[in-house]
């Protein structure tokens, strides 16, 4: 009897019914599409952010103190220390390998830019650097990383130089100054008792050594890059005789921003606290593991990058979320009201039970289960199309589709089912106390 | 008669149309809050950005040759100009200072002493993370930061102090503080500008300006054409680093704020065209009876058209005040500083909410093919 009449009233009346329900499936699917891109947003931002290039930087712990004026190192080769290349690979075997999107060793070597006509000298950088290496990881699989996954924002005019030949990119500022561009030969002299100027009195460069390299494009940077002379790092090691070794690493990894919590010193944490913070991304703890599988190496977090985007993605994060919470408000007000319409505009059919003699209770349950009939057939269509919507949402914004999440549906329908029932008791209270005569009456 | 009828209509349904305007008025605080979110957003995370340091860098042009060891330098001449343009009104820059290298040694090691106004290094360098104290005087002569490399290297801790030597010029330096930034700067050691001009012996030179530029890509294109026009003779060019990728943000994220905002609005503007919709529905007998009477058809839908859209005005006009409230707690919460509401959004929201409300009559003109008998018997 029960199921019959709520059965009667969805096949009775159809339009009436849909209407409720098209609102129903609207507010749900606004809120799945909000909570879904909300839940996906900072995963996303982040990854937008390593634009900014690289947020940890890994040098030598006992190195001496780099004198570095607008991108020209001044420390002779022999000075400071050095960090195996082949331990690299290892970087992508620790907790958060997955967050490490990309690294780059450099390798710095003074040296003096010879030109073809008799003008005075030119003092310089080599740098030595991958753009788009291979790097055997010990897990038998190849990862490929250079400056193009670190440095996004440098640009060549030409073409980039090829990791296994002896050629070269020269900096805009330098080919500006020299008159280089692609197609051209440098040569470059470099001493390797270091370099001029760091050379005491007295003292004299013991041995000199020459290099022609093939230019093969001009690196504009907007930074100090742009002062140098760029080669592919074996080459850079060989010339040096500093065969398998670097001495700078950027590494570009994706982290979750700095809160409290990270900010605190590991020593000082408990057993439980320490492994929290361990498995979570933060940059603090990213930067232990590299430490781990990087014996003698310092790594440092580039605090301009780290800092700033944390903020940022907190503030965005924030943002989407309150975004999120508001829609969910207008949406469960709008379904509240046409739900609590729904149950007002048939005052008189519970007159008309009343009068019969069925009591409150019977009544309220009865449209109280034909409210829920819908707000789970509502609320399941409203999630599939808020996923819709968020699947285009993160195709139009960020190039790639928000990823559903499951876990969103009973969420959505608890929802649906709360927001209706709670727009139904109101105006049910209500009714109950109407007396059915003037109801049945028309009044 | 029209409007004691629309009086009585009003008066009769309280209930509903109660129920209608929480509709109304939800969905309007939720537009009126997105658009005044979208108009203000950007420029709020344009001030975010800032935070990631300076955006353009005036330094000499790196033309002809250079042996020596220095590098090169600009007069106080052209830092003036410099300052001028960067405090004119419309120029957007919200800090600068200028820098000045010089390699100098203390005890056995070569060390990097850079020069440059240390009161304004919390703002221009907001991450710069300092252990002791900051040097918060721009004429202190004393004190220093060490960076954290250096003062390992020289074993400095704050309160200690050290001897720096250039080009036979000596100057004593009290640490002030530890310096951590994971950039050159661990690497170095910074003075006040007149100490390292002291003892580079350059007068009132300078090696470069780092100046921070407020606002989109194209406000600091313009900042940095007008700086090149006044100082012909520098080179003035933006950091890509950071120019590039905020401008890459700030387009993803006006896209995510326009997506969302358009997507909410839609979806808030069908759900309030469906509970309208519910609305005129429910009027079926009204009309019948009407009918009978020998009311015209499009006089009764005018009836209902104008109290749907006074609904919708009031809702409306309720509504964007309560998304400006909205808004302003929004801005609050995430930008620590409220998002001022625009005027404009106002009669938007309304115009908007009248809209939605009035579209959900459409209903009613199927209601036309209504024959009174059979509703009024109630079927």
């Amino acid at each position: 009897m029960f199921f019959r009449i709520v059965g009667e009233s969805f096949s009775r009346n159809p339009l009436r019914k849909w209407l409720a329900a098209v609102a129903l499936v609207l507010g749900m699917a606004i809120t799945t599409a909000a909570l879904t891109v909300a839940l996906d947003v900072g995963d996303r931002l982040a990854r937008e952010f390593r634009a900014f290039g690289a947020n940890l930087v890994v040098s030598p712990t006992a190195d001496t103190l780099p004198l570095e004026i607008g991108g020209v190192d001044y420390r002779p080769v022999e000075e400071g220390s050095y960090l195996p290349e082949a331990d690299l690979g290892k970087l992508k075997t620790i907790f958060w390998r997955h967050n490490i999107i990309g690294f780059s060793p450099f390798l710095e070597v003074p040296a003096i830019l010879e030109r073809d006509s008799s003008g005075p000298a030119i003092r310089t950088t080599l740098t030595g650097t991958w753009v788009n290496h291979s790097v055997a990881i010990p897990d038998g699989t190849i990862f490929q990383t250079g400056v193009l996954r670190t440095h996004p924002w440098w640009k060549v005019e030409g073409a980039w130089f090829d990791d296994s030949k002896q050629d070269c990119v020269v900096g805009a500022g330098l080919a500006a100054r020299t008159g280089l561009k692609p197609g051209d030969t440098v040569t470059l002299r470099f001493a390797r008792a270091g370099l001029a100027p760091l050379v005491q009195p007295g003292q004299t460069p013991s041995e000199e050594r020459h290099v022609s390299m093939h230019v093969t494009g001009i690196l504009s940077t907007g930074g100090t890059e742009e002062q140098v002379v760029m080669a592919p790092l074996a080459v850079v090691q060989a010339l040096t005789g500093r065969t398998g070794e670097f001495r700078r690493l950027m590494v570009s990894a994706l982290t979750r921003p700095e809160d409290e919590f990270s900010r605190r010193d590991p020593s000082t944490m408990s057993k439980a606290e320490y492994d929290r913070w361990f498995c979570a991304p933060y940059i603090s703890s990213i930067a232990l593991q590299i430490r781990q599988v990087l014996p003698g190496a310092d790594v440092q977090v580039i605090r301009q990058v780290a800092e700033g985007e944390g903020r940022i993605l907190t503030r965005i994060t924030a943002l989407m979320w309150l975004v999120c919470i508001a829609a969910l408000l207008a949406a469960g007000l709008v379904v509240g009201a046409t739900a609590a319409t729904s149950v007002l505009e048939r005052h008189s059919e519970i007159g008309l039970m009343k009068a019969l003699g069925a009591p409150m209770g019977t009544v309220s349950a009865l449209f109280l289960a034909e409210q829920l009939v819908l707000a789970f057939v509502g609320g399941g269509l409203g999630y599939v199309a808020g996923e819709g919507l968020a699947y285009l949402m993160g195709q139009a914004v960020f190039g790639v589709p928000a990823t559903g999440r499951l876990i969103l549906l009973p969420v959505i329908l608890l929802l649906a089912a709360a927001v209706v029932l709670a727009g139904s008791l109101i105006p049910l209270g209500r009714v109950a106390r109407l007396d059915p005569a003037p109801v049945l009456r028309g009044e | 008669m029209f409007w004691r009828v629309l009086r009585g209509s009003l008066r009769e349904s309280r209930g509903r149309l109660a129920v209608a305007l929480v509709a109304i008025i939800s969905g309007a605080a939720v537009s009126s809050a997105l658009l005044d979110l979208q108009f203000d957003a950007e420029r709020k995370f344009t001030r975010e950005f800032r935070t990631l340091g300076a955006n353009v860098v005036v330094s000499p042009p790196s033309t002809g040759s250079r042996t020596d060891e220095e590098s090169p330098v600009f007069g106080g001449e052209e830092l003036q100009k410099i300052i001028s343009v960067s405090n004119g009104g419309q120029s957007g820059v919200t800090t600068f200072a200028p820098f000045l290298f010089v390699v100098a040694h203390s005890a056995e090691s070569s060390v990097i002493l850079a020069g440059t106004w240390l009161d304004e290094a919390p703002r221009l360098a907001p991450w710069w993370k300092v252990q002791g104290q900051w040097v918060s005087n721009r004429a202190d002569r004393q004190h220093c930061l060490v960076g954290r490399q250096v003062a390992r290297q020289l074993k400095l801790s704050p309160g200690s102090s050290f001897e720096v030597t250039h080009a036979g010029r000596k100057i004593n330096l009290e640490v002030s503080g530890i310096l951590s930034t994971g950039g050159a700067e661990d690497n170095q050691v910074y003075v006040n500008l007149a100490v390292a001009q002291g003892i580079a012996g350059v007068g009132d030179g300078v090696g470069l300006v780092e100046i921070n530029v407020g606002g989109n890509a194209e406000r600091v294109q313009n900042f940095v054409t007008e700086l090149a026009a006044r100082v012909p003779e520098l080179e003035v060019r933006p950091l890509r680093q950071i120019a590039q990728a905020e401008g890459q943000l700030l387009s993803r994220l006006r896209m995510l704020l326009l997506v969302t905002v358009a997507l909410v609005l839609a979806l808030t503007g069908l759900c309030v065209l469906a509970t309208m919709a519910t609305l005129a529905m429910e009027r079926r007998s009204d009309i019948g009876l009407m009918k009978a009477l020998g009311g015209a058809m499009p006089r009764l839908v005018r009836m209902f058209l104008a109290e749907v859209g006074l609904l919708g005005a009031v809702g409306g006009a309720l509504g964007s005040l309560l998304g400006a409230v909205l808004a302003a707690w929004i801005g609050r919460r995430v930008f620590g500083t409220a998002i001022s509401a625009r005027l404009e959004v106002f009669p938007l929201t309304i115009a908007l909410m009248m809209a939605v409300a009035m579209a959900g009559a459409t209903p009613l003109r199927l209601l036309s093919r209504v024959r009174p008998a059979v509703v009024l018997r109630g079927g």
